[in-house]
């Protein structure tokens, strides 16, 4: 049963280098080929000060700050149910390699629908870089309470 | 004033997803719910195969963009998973552009597999401003 008194759980915040190496990583994963990602001098060319990162490459570095399963820990949620639902990011300032990104969390909201076949939880990202706001996420996960628990 | 810097539609066609693409993306993103690597896991979890993650498909989306505006352009990005993509699935992306201001377009977004299964929907908006800064 999802923990419901968890609603309003904020995680200390935690740094997090942006590596160039695991920027290229996340760009071969998604099939993302644009220099500009990998190759400082041709960000540089393209009028950046260093290689920006693809959009969603912050929930990547999310997960350095609290993976899925830690996240589900903490609600007293097993893993076998759980779908992601919706994610929203809003971004405010590009964010490079090089860059020290400072990452909190935010349980906004735990609710159930049909019934309590599916319990919904959302989750607020607020990204920092050096004491400014640089982005937000917003991650909707459900829980489908039908599935059994693995063993 | 029109708007030639922001296409109609902007689509990618993305070929079947493989085993190696969904452990590399699990190593990449720090996903590494078995749900997406592991045939009982994914049978566990009620899905006859191994099921891509949302995220994967949603950092695709996010091509659309990065392929046609400058790379810092994309200001709001947002997706509902509404399906699953599967272990050997081919994607069909679009994006079609629904909204334009001076400086900003809104897009609305569609995932869905070569098949006609929808997996997820959304909206974008990118600032046409950066194009003049990058």
């Amino acid at each position: 049963m999802t923990d419901r008194s968890r609603i309003g759980h904020t995680t200390e915040p935690t740094t997090h280098a942006v590596d160039g190496w695991r920027v290229k990583l996340f760009c071969q994963a998604i099939g993302e080929t644009d220099p500009v990602f990998c190759d400082p001098a041709a960000a540089r060319r393209a009028g950046h000060a260093a290689c920006p990162v693809p959009p969603t490459f912050l929930k990547a570095l999310e997960s350095e700050h609290q993976s899925g399963a830690v996240l589900m820990a903490l609600l007293d949620v097993p893993m076998t149910g759980v779908l992601h639902a919706e994610q929203r990011f809003e971004f405010e300032v590009p964010v490079h390699v090089g860059d020290t990104v400072e990452i909190s969390r935010t349980v906004a909201d735990i609710f159930d629908k049909r019934a309590g076949a599916m319990t919904f939880i959302v989750v607020d990202s607020h990204f920092r870089v050096a004491g400014q706001a640089v982005a937000k996420a917003r991650q909707t996960i459900v829980v489908r309470n039908s599935v059994p628990a693995a063993a | 004033m029109t708007h030639m810097r922001c296409p109609p539609t902007l689509e990618l066609a993305l070929g079947p997803i493989t085993a190696v693409d969904l452990a590399l993306y699990a190593a990449a993103s720090g996903d590494l719910n078995p749900l997406h690597l592991d045939a009982d896991a994914a049978r566990a979890a009620g899905f006859e195969r191994p099921i891509a993650h949302g995220m994967r498909t949603m950092a695709c989306l996010g091509r659309l963009f990065t392929d046609r505006f400058v790379a810092t352009a994309l200001r709001m990005l947002e997706t509902r998973f509404v399906g699953s993509a599967k272990l050997g699935d081919s994607l069909v992306l679009r994006a079609t552009l629904t909204h334009t201001e001076a400086d900003a377009a809104t897009y609305e977004l569609s995932a869905q597999t070569s098949a006609g299964a929808p997996v997820a929907t959304g909206s974008a908006r990118v600032t046409l401003a950066a194009e003049r800064a990058g």
